[in-house]
């Protein structure tokens, strides 16, 4: 099982530039990055996109991590790129792999957005923007249960193996049957610890009348407002550009078709 | 001379570029009643998790019943090596207790009347039988630890291994826990066991390991090393109670190897009402 996609999940505290941001300046880069990525069907832009990433892994000194992500989730990618090159008619290769590059480039961003910011940063920055403190909550949880998520897997994997379970043996139909032995226990499990953290919640006071108070306010700091202009500036421009017709050429280069 | 049946040697084993496991050097013999002792995070799980093939070796190499783990599947492996699981929720899944005994010996293909027999026969001895048609998940957690052991012993592997078997056991189970250890043991099967519980050890295994910051630092005699206070230490482990109390009664000068309460009561009486012969 690749449990290696999660790894880009995985936030782990370090001092550079892109940590110290803000989540909101964070979100809105994968924002806007999601609005071109969606507004182009060429291959260039998205490869930019691409590289933009790239170069704020290699500052937020993220790259082997974010690097695994992305082959993680470069199955799926070839699958979309697969699915495009059989239905589309005309333009087949560039609009492949146009598609293929979209769906790298959002889950590039999201994962640099998960990589740098801390979850406890990301629901501070969803209760600022008027978001129920009940459903942050719940968001911060889910990430943090993921790597324990995944350890429980392995050891389940590891227990019905240990009592002769081949789960790469027989046809597709008896592959998946496979996984019953594994996801039986694991949903079972999984409910009972909900319940344990939902016992533990309450009884740390979670649902009480009072007006919650915050130990850390975050704030955003001048490089958080210089980036937010940029960002907003650069988004803005890029499709006003777009819808005008006036971008250089060399943006909507094509490749040859077949 | 006995069977040799595990053989480790050079074992290195690394995960997240960290070695866990450094030169392991160890050798098995059929019959032995094993206990293998450590702090938590020592690399206990880690090194047994070699001896069915789910973890391989980084360095050197582990051989069981002769044959590199490297080349055997780890569902070959399990066939002679079983292995208990700490939490017995991690691998029950069947609707009926009688299902899921029959889950190992129907991934190793056996026929149905022998299945049907073993099934019986495992229940039996974990007194589980009048469970049969219930479900796993309505019995307690002492009868889902032996219902664990059950699914294990059914397919009658030559080594069981049990993970930490008496974490959240209370008293009564934990004796029952040994009886059954002692009667597999009867029956010729080598048994390791990794805990880090000394207490349960006392009297039970003839041969410990210890193991500290992935490396054996001790193997031999149990009498020898629970009563190695230093040793114990070293690896973060408290000597079994008795033992201790006997020595800081002997103002630390003697230590020597206590089993039963009666015994050490014995030695404190015969040093009451006798002081000259001591």
């Amino acid at each position: 099982m690749s449990l290696k996609v999660f790894e880009g999940l995985k936030f782990e505290k370090k001092n550079t530039v892109i940590h110290r941001l803000d989540a909101r300046t964070k979100g809105l880069y994968v924002i806007s990055t999601m609005i071109i990525a969606v507004i182009f069907t060429d291959i260039v832009p998205l490869l930019l996109l691409l590289i933009i990433c790239f170069v704020l892994a290699v500052m937020a000194k993220v790259v082997s991590e974010w690097i695994k992500t992305m082959k993680g989730i470069a199955i799926f990618a070839l699958i979309i790129f697969i699915l495009n090159f059989i239905t589309i008619t005309e333009n087949r290769i560039n609009q492949s792999i146009a598609m293929f590059l979209r769906f790298l480039v959002l889950s590039a961003s999201f994962s640099i957005f998960f990589l740098t910011t801390s979850p406890d940063d990301f629901s501070q920055a969803l209760l600022k923007m008027g978001i129920p403190y009940e459903y942050t909550l719940m968001l911060t949880i889910a990430l943090r249960f993921v790597p324990t998520l995944a350890r429980d897997i392995q050891t389940i994997i590891d227990a019905q193996r240990s009592r002769g379970l081949e789960l790469e043996k027989g046809n597709i139909m008896k592959k998946i049957k496979n996984y019953i032995p594994i996801l039986i226990p694991l949903i079972i499990y999984e409910i009972r610890r909900s319940i344990m953290i939902a016992e533990a919640l309450e009884s740390r006071a979670f649902g009480a009348e009072v007006k919650r108070t915050n130990l850390y306010e975050t704030k955003l700091s001048l490089i958080d407002y210089a980036s937010i202009l940029i960002i907003f500036i650069f988004t803005i421009l890029i499709i006003y550009l777009h819808y005008l017709h006036i971008l250089p050429s060399i943006f909507y280069l094509k490749l040859p078709e077949i | 001379m006995k069977e040799k049946i595990i053989e480790i040697r050079k074992l290195w084993f690394k995960y997240e570029n960290m070695f866990v496991l450094k030169d392991i050097n160890l050798d098995i013999y059929k019959g032995e009643t094993i206990a293998i002792l450590g702090e938590n995070g020592a690399g206990k799980t880690t090194l047994i998790k070699h001896f069915n093939g789910l973890l391989k070796p980084t360095l050197g190499y582990v051989k069981v019943f002769g044959k590199d783990v490297r080349e055997s599947s780890v569902a070959e492996l399990a066939r002679k090596v079983g292995m208990v699981f700490q939490n017995p929720d991690h691998q029950l899944f069947a609707e009926t207790v009688w299902e899921e005994v029959a889950f190992a010996l129907k991934n190793f293909g056996y026929s149905k009347k022998i299945i049907e027999k073993r099934v019986k026969w495992a229940l039996e001895i974990m007194g589980l039988i009048q469970y049969s048609n219930n479900s796993p998940f309505s019995l307690s957690d002492g009868e889902r630890k032996r219902l664990s052991i059950a699914s294990i012993l059914c397919y009658d592997p030559d080594i069981i291994i049990f993970d930490e078997p008496t974490v959240g056991q209370d008293f009564y189970q934990k004796e029952r826990l040994a009886e059954i250890l002692k009667l597999l043991a009867t029956r010729g099967k080598t048994i390791i066991v990794v805990t880090h519980d000394i207490e349960f050890i006392v009297g039970r295994f003839n041969r410990i390991i210890v193991i500290s910051k992935g490396k054996v630092i001790a193997d031999g005699l149990a009498s020898k090393i629970l009563t190695n206070i230093e040793l114990l230490r070293k690896a973060n482990l408290y000597p079994p109670q008795l033992i201790y109390a006997n020595y800081l009664f002997n103002e630390k000068k003697n230590i020597s190897y206590i089993e039963t309460p009666r015994e050490f009561v014995k030695i404190i009486l015969r040093r009451v009402y006798e002081p000259k012969s001591l």
